[in-house]
């Protein structure tokens, strides 16, 4: 990590930003069922290696900074939410999420299979991510 | 939540660990160019798709890690770590 983020360096100027978006460690993904009416919460989403990757993230940024290559910019928590239109989109969804992926805790995924089996029209599956956003500015 | 810490607008930016695109797609109409990186192939592949269905063209997907981007060459303004850390 601390090599990607010094050859990341090498290429910026003076000046340039490296940003690093990164998941929140305690606010977890949250998937729900969205209707019409409410929101119906059905699992915080797990991941096993998370708390060993976003320590050696963190290191790696405060390394960097230690060095002098960089300088703390600002660091800041933010909130989205992803509205999917079915069980498909969400597969693809966390697919795509580089490994280590998320999963669902232990029959959290029947849950949310039996919610959206009986779910109301115009039904939508939602997920709340929240991130860290780390700004550091080239020296 | 970028822009706070730095316009995107008319930037050179190097995207790492881009995955399929969607966080590129999402600001790659007003930056001037953009690298962009992922080890996952599959994801580059998906990437490369959407770029065609956008018609984005001032996007570089390549597969791969950082260590694949030479020390030397056409400096950027802003690199992103995104989910890559």
């Amino acid at each position: 990590m601390v090599h990607a983020l010094r050859r990341a360096g090498q290429r910026l100027p003076s000046g340039g930003s490296l940003i690093s978006i990164r998941p929140h460690r305690t606010w977890r993904p949250l998937v729900s069922i969205l209707t019409p009416s409410r929101r119906v919460p059905v699992a915080r989403l797990i991941n096993s290696a998370f708390d060993s990757r976003l320590s050696a993230a963190e290191a790696a940024l405060a390394r960097v900074v230690h060095e002098g290559r960089f300088a703390l910019a600002g660091i800041r928590n933010h909130r989205y939410r992803a509205r999917l239109d079915n069980l498909s989109q969400l597969r693809t969804y966390l697919e795509l999420i580089s490994p280590p992926r998320p999963r669902f805790p232990a029959g959290r995924r029947a849950h949310l299979l039996e919610l959206w089996a009986s779910r109301p029209r115009d039904a939508k599956i939602e997920i709340a991510e929240s991130v860290v956003v780390t700004a550091l500015r080239r020296r | 939540m970028i822009e706070h810490f730095s316009p995107l607008k008319g930037r050179r930016i190097l995207e790492v660990g881009c995955g399929d695109g969607r966080l590129t797609f999402q600001y790659a109409r007003t930056a001037a160019r953009v690298l962009a990186f992922d080890p996952d192939r599959a994801s580059i592949e998906e990437a490369l798709d959407q770029q065609a269905a956008l018609d984005i063209r001032n996007v570089a997907f390549r597969w791969g890690s950082i260590e694949h981007l030479p020390a030397r060459g056409a400096p950027f303004d802003v690199a992103l770590f995104s989910w890559s850390l």
